[in-house]
């Protein structure tokens, strides 16, 4: 996560970007940059616009004592927030979850600007990390965080509090909660047919029992092995494997956790990744992820123990967890009537694999387009709807993905360019930029004079780390 | 370039000392492990966790008894995690790890006053010492809290150091070559466009092919880094196409019914 900062000289505000680069559409097809803007916030413009203004009242009308019903397939952050924007829509909303107590393996951490983007009330946010240790290969390590104002942190949560929350507030919404295990859907049979959801409904049993639901559109939100996905052929996407284990430690080492997270970066702990030992409730959470060594990952995980070392001695492990993390988007997320948000679109970011925060962003999103398309659930909705979510997500946080992923390809590539990363991340500038930018979720445009001396130093840090591992291997050969 | 040729103190040959190094002998008790880092870790260093590395094996310790672990639940929803089932054993270490001994580290940092040659501190050593520490790192990962931490910032080399030690061995070559693809160039805009030398200077056009000449000499040192800088750009763009997919798909199919 640190410093997307290098870029800021790259990327400037959206708001600057887009006027001074018309041209730079992100990833939409230029007649949908227009469509971006709500039909009555200004007039007329373009004939993009136009088309779109048409189209969304062209959507056919329900019959009368009818309104749009859409099921909402799991109930994590992205599912949550999805159906509670869409209960409020005046949509009628399904929200299918299959285990309502799920504990996914996570790191929980939330940026500050979800807080209040999302309404969270304080007390499901565990710890507040305020300073955060990079610990490079050669065990030097960086405290970042110094420039965090006093009210500023790093929220780190259970995912069980937050997404049972999430769900509740949707259910008092309007939401229909329902405890089920999504099974397969049918496509609508011809014109005026419905979406049929299949799913086995438990209520507490332990033995389901199959249900048939019609619905007129779907939103997957089923995570990483998405059936939703799989069921509109939406493709596949390559993932990192990402291992934790829970550990409770004694008192007085937990103290030093009190308000601290790390990372480690080092080829011993993981080849394209990073480690963490991150505070949660009251134990701490110790993991690694890869993608390229999945094999290895035991292994790996083993080193970060290593690594953490004195700190975490005597822990007790209670729980461990693996999880896949999607490396980036499939490639159709919306199919006819059928979306895809979070973790089963595969909003992930590259370098520091953050998602709650997209997850529930593009939940929202895209619920949004619905209610709007549908006017409230009067009307049916039709896959351009869906396409507008898609092109509004896209460029939002296009430029947030692309920034991490050229971080990741330029930092985590080799341990000199990892010794390289925590060196730089010891300036103050790139400590601002990244906390501004991950906490908020805006690129913030620095000073151009501190982004050319970041951009020498950064170079500078890169080629004396490389040198050295010139050295390194010479001894190798030699000694 | 040729910046960096005036004479600084040419004493680079004669600090490249490696015997004066007390841990060589602890180095080549340590046998050399190619290639894989966690392989060389996991069997080196004595945690007594993984009697082996495979990862298939299910590695059933004996020391579990005396560490109790409850796996309380594996997320059904990932194959992964059936395979990736629980080793987790506290982590003890019966033997101490190996710890990085040498006499100029101390408290986290290399005491540069050992490093001290007629008056002056000898940087070549440092990094000598700094690379054979790295080297030693990599080959032990261990504990980052030894010593409360390393402080040590290879940014407190000064930078002619580094230029004396990196850059001068080989800046005869690439000094020679960039003369060498400088002059074939300013040739050959004179030959086709009858524009001499002294004239080629005041163009801007001339002006931008010297720094791509000089770039180009920097960039390009062996042939295989043609191929690597292909793979750069191919590996740059490889994230784009990926978030177009969603996009070109409806390209691809014409208009969809809507």
């Amino acid at each position: 996560m640190a410093a997307a900062a290098l870029s800021s000289a790259a990327t400037a505000t959206p708001a600057r970007r887009h006027a001074a680069l018309p041209s730079f559409a992100g990833l939409r097809r230029a007649p949908n940059a227009e469509s971006l803007q709500l039909p009555s916030s200004t007039g007329r413009r373009g004939r993009g616009r136009a088309a779109l203004t048409v189209r969304a009242s062209n959507n056919p009308k329900l019959p009368a004592g009818r309104r749009l019903r859409v099921a909402v397939i799991g109930g994590g952050p992205a599912g949550g927030c999805a159906a509670e924007t869409l209960a409020k829509g005046g949509v009628e909303t399904v929200l299918i979850e299959r285990k309502m107590d799920n504990c996914k393996p996570c790191g929980g951490a939330i940026p500050l600007c979800m807080v209040g983007e999302f309404d969270l009330p304080q007390d499901i946010i565990d710890r507040r990390v305020r300073k955060m240790k990079m610990i490079s290969p050669s065990n030097v390590s960086v405290d970042i965080g110094r420039t965090l104002k006093p009210d500023e942190y790093i929220g780190m949560l259970r995912r069980e509090v937050l997404d049972s929350y999430l769900r509740e507030r949707a259910e008092k919404s309007g939401a229909t909660l329902v405890n089920g295990l999504f099974l397969r859907m049918d496509k609508p049979a011809g014109p005026g047919e419905r979406y049929r959801v299949h799913y086995n409904k438990y209520d507490g049993r332990a033995v389901g029992e199959p249900v048939t639901l019609e619905v007129d559109a779907v939103i997957g939100a089923d995570g990483a092995n998405s059936r939703v996905a799989k069921s509109i052929g939406a493709g596949n996407y390559e993932f990192a494997i990402a291992f934790q284990e829970r550990m409770r430690i004694p008192a007085e080492k937990m103290e030093y956790y009190e308000e601290r997270a790390e990372m480690y970066v080092g080829l011993d702990v993981s080849p394209d990744f990073y480690a963490w030992v991150f505070p949660k409730s009251d134990h701490v959470a110790v993991g690694t992820g890869t993608v390229t060594h999945k094999g290895d990952i035991k292994l790996l995980q083993e080193a970060t123990r290593n690594r953490a070392g004195d700190k975490i001695d005597g822990a007790v492990t209670f729980r461990v967890e693996a999880h896949p993390i999607p490396e980036h988007p499939r490639p159709r997320r919306a199919v006819d009537q059928v979306a895809l948000v979070g973790d089963a679109a595969g909003y992930v970011t590259k370098c520091s694999g953050e998602g709650i925060y997209f997850a529930a962003k593009s939940g929202r999103m895209c619920a949004e387009e619905i209610v709007r398309g549908s006017e409230n659930g009067t009307r049916t909705i039709t896959e351009a709807d869906l396409r507008r979510y898609l092109a509004k997500f896209d460029k939002l946080y296009w430029p947030t993905y692309k920034v991490l992923d050229v971080l990741q390809k330029v930092f985590y590539r080799s341990n000199p360019a990892k010794e390289a990363f925590v060196e730089m991340c010891a300036d103050e500038y790139v400590q601002k930029m990244t906390f501004d930018s991950y906490l908020y979720k805006r690129v913030v445009p620095g000073t151009p004079l501190e982004d050319l001396k970041l951009a020498v130093k950064t170079i500078g840090c890169l080629v004396r780390a490389n040198a050295l591992r010139n050295e390194m291997n010479k001894i190798g050969i030699y000694s | 370039m040729a910046l960096f040729s005036p004479a600084l103190p040419s004493t680079f040959s004669a600090s490249c000392s490696k015997a004066q190094f007390p841990q060589k002998g602890r180095l080549a008790f340590f046998p050399k492990r190619s290639l894989s880092l966690f392989v060389a870790r996991s069997a080196d260093n004595g945690t007594g966790t993984t009697g082996s590395v495979a990862v298939e094996v299910n590695p059933e310790k004996k020391e579990e008894a005396a560490a109790p672990v409850a796996v309380e639940e594996k997320p059904e929803e990932n194959k992964e995690a059936a395979v990736l089932e629980s080793n987790g054993a506290t982590v003890k270490t019966e033997v101490p790890p190996p710890k990085f001994l040498d006499p100029r580290w101390a408290r986290g940092t290399w005491d540069l006053e050992q490093f001290r040659k007629d008056g002056t501190v000898d940087w070549d050593a440092v990094i000598d010492a700094e690379a054979r520490r790295r080297k030693w790192l990599e080959d032990h990962p261990g504990d980052s809290s030894v010593d409360g931490g390393v402080v040590f910032d290879t940014a407190i080399i000064p930078w002619w150091a580094w230029v004396k030690r990196f850059h001068l061995p080989e800046a005869e070559l690439l000094n020679g070559r960039a003369a060498m693809v400088g002059f074939f160039m300013a040739y050959f805009v004179d030959s086709l466009t009858g524009v001499g030398l002294v004239d080629q200077m005041n163009n801007f056009f001339c002006k931008t092919l010297l720094f791509v000449a000089v770039l180009g000499v920097l960039v390009i040192r062996k042939n295989e880094d043609v191929e690597n800088l292909k793979k750069l750009v191919d590996e740059s763009t490889f994230y784009d196409k990926q978030w177009q997919a969603t996009w070109q798909d409806e390209n691809a199919g014409g208009p969809r019914p809507e």
